[in-house]
This record gives C-alpha cells, structure tokens and sequence, in this order.
C-alpha cells in the first residue's frame, strides 16, 4: 500500500469452489469445510489493523482512510475487548509483524536510495548432487506411487468382483433362509449356530452336532490376479456366500463297512479302505449343502458305531464278540465273522491314503451296511412314535401291549418278555447268517444242478423275502416228461437252519451245515428216478408189481437207502427191476418169462415152469438210446410190448 | 403271601425313590369353536410327528363318588373316574383316581395334582357300583391329542350325555360353545423342570389360547 504508485495492481478473490485440504492418493480431494458465520468473522477480524487502537505505536505513512478504518474497527473493538479478549494475542503478533514490516520497508527505502547502502548479489555455492543418491531417491518416490497405484487397482478390482459375485451368486440372507429350510438354526448373541444331529429324529446319542454359520469372506489376498481384463470366478470356487463351520471331529467322510470273512484268513488285514468316490468335506470349497449332510452322516455312522460296540461288550455270546479299536468282530456261524467297523478319513489321511491305494480285500457288504441303517432308523423312529393313548386320559409312555397287560391279567413270564427287545447287534447277526444260509443253499443247489443233467433239479427264489428268511422251491422233473411226475420240495432258508418241506408233506430240519442239504437232494433225486419210473409204467400200460423206498439188499449205502421198483409187461411175460442208489446210480435188469422158444431139458421139462421167470439180466443203459433214463426206460418198454 | 409281600415292598420302594409318576402337571384353556382350527393348526406346526395328521380321541367318562363314613359327622368323598375309548373298542378301560388341585404360588407355573390310573375291563363299573360308588355325572369328550415330547396336549369338546338313553353317539349335545385345551404331563414327584417347559410352550400358544392355573374354587364362587 505505502509504494502503491510502483506496483501492479492484483485482484484477488476467493475461490468458487472450497479450498481442498489433501489429495489421497486414489486421487480422491478432501475439502475443507467451508467456513461458519462466527469463522469468518475471526478471518477478517485477522485483517484489522490494531496499531491504531494503541496510542504508543507512531503512525508511519499511512494514508488517511485506512487510519480511518482501522480507527473505526479499533473503536469496535474497544467496544468488545472486554469479552474479545482471546483476540489479545492476534493482536500482538499482527503488531509485531507490522513493525517488521515497517523496519523492513525503512530498509528497503535506504536499498533504493543507493547513497548509503548498496546491495550485491553474493555469489552462491552450487549445490553437490550425487546421481546415485537422486536415482535411489526417484526410485524410492516411484516404488511409492507404483504401490499407490496398485493398491487403488486392487480395490477396484474387488469392488468389481463383488458386483460379479453379487450377480452370480444369491445374497446371504436368501443362502441363510435356503439353509433355514432344511437345517435348524438359532442366533446365539452375535453368531448363528445349527444344530446337525439327529437328537429331533429320535436319537439319544450324546454327541452334539452343532455346526456355525458365519459370511462367507472376501476372496483370499493370495489369489493371483487374473491375465484377463475380465476376472472370470473359476468354476472350482464356491459360489455362495455362506460359509458352515463343522466342528473337526465331523469333517470329513465317514461310513460303516461291514465285511464278511472265514476264518483267520484276513484278520489282521482287514484294515479300513476308504472309498474313493466320496468328495472331502474338509475343502471349504464344498457347497454346504454337502458339507452339512457328510457331517450329519459321520455323526450317524459315529452313533451306530458306538451302539453296536456298547452291544457287543454287553451280550453274552457263546464266543464273545470283540471290539478292538475301531472294529467289532462278532462270529456268524463257525468259521464265518462278521466285521463291522468304522471309517472315517479326514482330508489329510485321505491324501496319504491316495499315495498309496488300498488293495481291495474282502467285499464289503452293501447290503448288510444298508440294513445297519435302517435298523438304527427304526430305533430312531420308535423312540418319537409313541403311540397315542387311548382313551386320552391314560399316560403317554407305555405300550399299548403293556397297557393291556393289567386288565388281560399278564403273567411275569408275559411281563419279562416284554421287555425284552433285539438289539441291534443281534438283529445284524441274524440277517448274516441268514445271508449265508441263503448264499451256502445257493451254491448248494446249483452245484447239484450243475453235476445232476438227469433229472433236471430247478430252483425258483421267492422274490419277497424277509432278511432273515426266504424260500426256495425246487422242482425235480425229467426233459420231456414233467407231465409225468415231477417231485416238488420247499425249502425255507432261515437263519441258522433249513426246513424242507418234502413232496410227501413231511418236514425236515436241517442245520446249517451244507451237506445235509446235499445229501437230502440226492435223496429225492433217487426218489424222483424210481417215482417217475412208475408213473411212466402206468402210461405205457406195464403192471406196477411193487416197490421199496429203503430197500435192504445190496451193499449198504453211505446215505440214504437203495429203493427198486418192478415192473410187469401188459401180458406179465417180461419184467423190468429198477434199482435207484444214491451212489451208485441206477441198475435195469429184465428177465423173459416164458421165452419166446422153448427147448425143454432134463430139469425143466415142461415150457409152463417157464412162467416162473428165470434170471435176470442187467441192461447196460449207457450203451442204450434214449435221452434221459426215462426216455431209455419207455424205449425199453416199448421194445419189450412190441415183441410179445 | 411271601410273593405278595415282596410285591408290596417293591412298590413301596419304587413310590419312595420317586420313579413312579404320580403327579400330573397341568394347564388348563379354552377356545372358541371358530377360532379351533388355528389352534390345531398351530399345534400340528409345534408338535411331535404330526405329518400323519393329528390323533383323533372320543372318549367317555363317568365320574363316581365314593362316600366313607368313616367316623360320625366326617364323609370322606373319594372321587373316581372311569373313562373309556369309544372309538378304539378293543383299549382297555381305564380308572383314575385325580387328588385335590395344588395351585401353589405366583412362581409354580402349573397345576400340580396327584394322578393314579390304571387299565381295567369293562366290568368295572359294576364293581365299583357294588363297592357302593355312586355314579355323580358321565360326558363324552371328543377332540384331538398331540404330544410334545413328554406333554400332552388334548383339544376336545365335551357333550352332554342326553336323556335317559345311555348309548354312545345318541342325543349328545355340546356343553358350551368352545372347545376345552388342556396341556398336561405325567411325572414323578419332584421333576419341577417339566412345568418350566409347560410354561414355555403355553407361552408360544398365546395369544390363541391361554393356559391357565385354573382355581376351580373360584369357578365355584362364581356360580
């Protein structure tokens, strides 16, 4: 203002805009606020000229109307220096600086004048620069912004992903009702816990089966960002936005294998494979679905186990059944055991167990797992579906067959019994043997058909069977002549024995050894040779003279009985034994009375003795025509009819 | 006599272990015959295995009294009940013998009454008639039970056993407009856990039904 009539005017105004405060370095502008009412008024409060409210300070070359103003604005605020008092130190500072100012100015004054003082420039020191210091230092600034820059990418990339994601995949909260669906769930203060056991269903099992709920995170750091401009989710990755936490002891995949071994053979070797097919449960990349239902199944498989192992040290079994780790051992029938265990791979044995693949032993049995299933099903079941009382009044706990026991007046015996349930052990047992029974009267009869072309032995299995009973009916009949005679036998498999019931009505029981079976086969065999033999003699109008089922002549068999039949041509001239052996087969042998010539001797001197029959003569039947025995016996009948 | 003896003393025993449940937890409530089926509703969603649909009952019951005259001037009432499933011919009969109310105070949330019941035939009620039991009043209840672990929920409506017929079916008339919901648990003494689950799910009932302690005195007074 003092050297105004030199200098160049300058306007300068505010800005529209408000003032920024710091740039980030995304580039985001952080502005400054812009300034309230009582702000500005400190502002330009700053601006006043206070030297003129103080009377020590001597005026300079002020021009008029600026002591005027400043005269005024120091009168106000006189007027408000008894509560503008804070202003105190502004004041102090705008009037130390303003006598800087004037000193500054008296100096400059004195420059200019050039008759006292002259002012040279001083010759100044370059300043030293190292180049390797000025590269390290760009470098420095540049790895800096390189940083910034890829931080800022980085964001702008997830941000994207999750738009994609958010896209593809459904919120959180429909993921949380879909779970909510199917799976119990509760909020616990901050966190949502499930429950995956089957405690609902029936189950009494200790074991909790909680599992949490919790978002599913933002993609890992780690991941390495994609070469394409597009970032395309790989289609390994979970979509989902819900991650479910099983406890450790759930995780992975476990299931119960049944195995069925003779003898000692594989005792020691019987060792857990794991099946392969089964996804890992431990990678979180599995859906939760999934993951939730190999948790609820490894509970499961845990619950059965532990009953059946509960079971086994409980009963009292004439060879005691062993529980050995994870593994029970319970003997079926002598030589047989049945070995359940249980398996359970986590992620990390699996892995071990991928190196080197188990060598595939003994068949597990599927079919007897199933029914392992089932039975603790129907435990489950049983233990909700009580059945209602009636009349409504009567209490909730009893059987409706304990209930009736007090008026139908149940003895203890009645009462004991009722206790008394199958456990599961037990009923598994069972449904072994029965499947051994069932598999040994298998062999049996089709090695017996096999060996036996004559008669021809057929066996029809029921279709609807129980597990542990079934039924076999065999048909023993000859190719060609089933109208004739055929030999019906049912057999009923049961669990540790068989009962045939015979063409005759009679019933036999069998143990389960499979010789007997065998032996009883053959037996019909026999009995079906000679039956049939008859049957034929009638059609083809032969005499039927008489038969023996336990014939006493002949070398004595191993099993069974001989059993023979005769028979006498329509005019009695000729007759045909048959004797049927067990082991031996059959024997034919005919005998002429009278013979067609007559030659009469010394002994036999007239031909009428010649009706007393002579000796028989065997028919070697394998040299004969015919393509069964019975075909061979009406071709030798009929050639026999023929003659007379 | 030995073997009856021991019988005795084995109850004895189990009465003193507290293993036999003799105390019947209950809450009593009512709701109108309209709004029944929003109960039932309610009910199939809360409770046990209903996905076969819920349990229908027609029950009937007579109430007798036996008068003791045990000493001059002191009638000893014994009130007895005797209930039969008309609709389950073949379910035994039963006799229940229900003890005195205990309301107890503000903080028991249920009903706690002693509760003995047995199956019988059906010549009961000529034994008890020749025991000198005097038969008070009979009704049919029919309704819907449903079962929630171990609480017993029943919804009926009782009918009057009209005139002088006494066959089941005929002539029988509802007593009141609304329907009659109990919840009730069986129990040995002392399990007091039980009616903290009665109250809880009394609870998620309202406000269809509220289920009460019910003072039948009070209901007496009101008369």
């Amino acid at each position: 203002m003092a050297y105004n009539s030199n200098s160049v005017n300058i306007s300068v105004e505010a800005p529209i805009e408000n003032q920024i405060q710091e740039i980030t370095y995304d580039g985001q502008e952080i502005y400054q606020a812009p300034l309230t009412l009582s702000e500005s008024l400190a502002k330009y409060a700053q601006k006043i000229d206070f030297s003129r409210a103080l009377s020590e300070i001597n005026v300079k070359k002020e021009s008029g109307d600026n002591s005027d103003d400043s005269k005024s604005d120091g009168d106000s605020k006189d007027a408000f220096q008894s509560n503008l008092w804070p202003w105190d130190s502004i004041r102090n500072k705008l009037r130390n600086a303003y006598q800087e100012v004037c000193v500054l100015s008296d100096v400059l004054t004195i420059a200019k004048e050039k008759r006292y003082m002259v002012l040279d420039p001083v010759q100044q020191e370059p300043i030293e620069t190292k180049p390797m210091v000025q590269i390290y230092a760009r470098k420095k600034a540049l790895t800096g912004a390189a940083s910034v820059l890829l931080t800022g990418a980085e964001r702008l990339k997830t941000s994207q992903n999750e738009l994609l994601r958010n896209r593809s995949t459904p919120d959180f909260h429909i993921e949380l009702l879909r779970l909510r669906q199917n799976w119990r769930l509760k909020k616990v203060s901050n966190s949502i816990i499930g429950d995956l056991s089957y405690r609902t269903a029936g189950s009494k099992y200790a074991q909790s089966g909680m599992f949490e709920v919790t978002k599913a995170e933002e993609e890992e750091k780690s991941s390495s960002p994609p070469s394409s401009p597009m970032p395309v989710p790989a289609p390994a990755k979970s979509n989902s936005s819900l991650r479910v936490t099983v406890p450790s002891e759930l995780q992975g995949v476990a299931y119960i294998e049944v195995l069925c071994q003779k003898d000692q053979e594989d005792l020691c070797s019987a060792n857990i494979n794991l099946l392969n097919s089964a996804p890992t449960t431990a990678n979180p990349d599995v859906h939760w679905q999934q993951k939730l239902e190999a948790a609820q199944n490894v509970l499961f498989c845990k619950e059965l186990f532990n009953q059946l192992a509960k079971e086994a040290v409980q009963l009292q079994a004439p060879i005691p059944h062993m529980v050995v780790g994870n593994q029970i051992m319970a003997t079926v029938l002598p030589g047989i055991q049945l070995v359940i265990g249980l398996c359970h791979s986590t992620s990390s044995e699996k892995k071990s167990s991928q190196l080197t693949p188990p060598p595939s032993k003994s068949d597990h049995d599927h079919v007897l797992e199933h029914s392992l299933h089932q039975l603790l099903r129907e435990v489950h079941h049983k233990n909700t579906h009580h059945p209602f009382p009636h009349p409504s009044s009567a209490p909730l706990g009893p059987s409706k067959k304990r209930y009736l026991a007090g008026p139908m007046a149940a003895d203890r015996y009645e009462l004991l019994e009722m206790t008394q349930s199958e456990t599961l052990l037990e009923q598994i047992i069972k449904q072994a043997q029965h499947f051994f029974m069932r598999m040994r009267t298998e062999y049996v009869l089709d090695t017996i058909a096999k060996e036996v072309k004559d008669p021809l032995i057929s066996s029809h299995w029921n279709t609807l069977n129980s597990p542990t009973q079934s039924c076999v009916k065999i048909n023993i009949s000859t190719h060609g002549y089933d109208a004739v005679c055929r030999t019906p036998l049912v057999i009923h498999v049961g669990e540790k024995s068989l009962k045939c019931i015979c063409r005759d009505g009679k019933v036999m029981h069998m143990s389960y050894e499979p010789q007997e079976l065998r032996d009883l086969i053959f037996c019909h065999i026999n009995q079906h040779q000679i039956l049939a033999v008859q049957a034929l003699a009638k059609t083809m109008g032969w005499q039927f003279l008489g038969n023996s089922n336990h014939l006493g002549l002949g070398a004595v068999e191993p099993l069974g009985n001989a059993s023979s039949c005769l028979l006498a041509s329509p005019i009695g001239d000729r007759l045909i034994a048959v004797r049927c052996e067990p082991q031996s087969g059959v024997q034919v042998s005919v005998v002429h009375s009278p013979r067609t010539d007559f030659f009469p001797s010394r002994l036999v001197t007239e031909r009428k003795w010649e009706h007393l029959g002579g000796q028989f003569r065997e028919v070697r039947l394998e040299k004969m025509e015919g393509r069964n025995f019975l075909h061979k016996m009406e071709l030798l009948m009929a050639s026999l009819t023929s003659n007379s | 006599m030995a073997v009856i003896g021991s019988a005795t003393d084995t109850l004895n025993t189990a009465l003193k272990s507290n293993i036999v449940p003799d105390q019947e937890y209950l809450l009593q409530g009512s709701v109108l015959d309209q709004y029944v089926e929003v109960l039932l509703h309610r009910l199939r969603g809360l409770c046990d295995n209903v996905d076969s649909g819920p349990e229908s009952f027609h029950d009937h019951e007579l109430c007798f009294t036996l008068r003791a005259t045990s000493g001059p001037g002191s009638a000893m009432v014994l009130p007895l009940r005797v209930r039969r499933a008309l609709d389950v011919p073949e379910a035994p009969w039963q006799l229940r013998y229900v003890g005195q109310h205990e309301l107890g105070d503000k903080n028991r949330p249920t009903v706690v009454r002693s509760s003995i019941d047995m199956a019988c035939s059906s010549t009961i009620v000529e034994f008890l008639t020749e025991l000198g039991c005097r038969m008070d009043f009979e009704y049919i209840s029919r309704g819907y039970m449903f079962r929630k672990g171990r609480m017993k929920i029943t919804v009926s409506k009782v009918f009057k056993m009209g005139g002088l017929t006494n066959k089941p079916g005929e002539s029988v008339e509802p007593i009141s407009q609304s329907y009659l919901v109990e919840l009730s648990v069986l129990a040995p003494s002392g399990q007091d856990a039980i009616a903290e689950d009665m109250r809880v799910f009394a609870e998620q009932l309202k406000p269809l039904v509220h289920l009460e302690k019910i003072d039948y005195k009070r209901l007496a007074h009101l008369q």
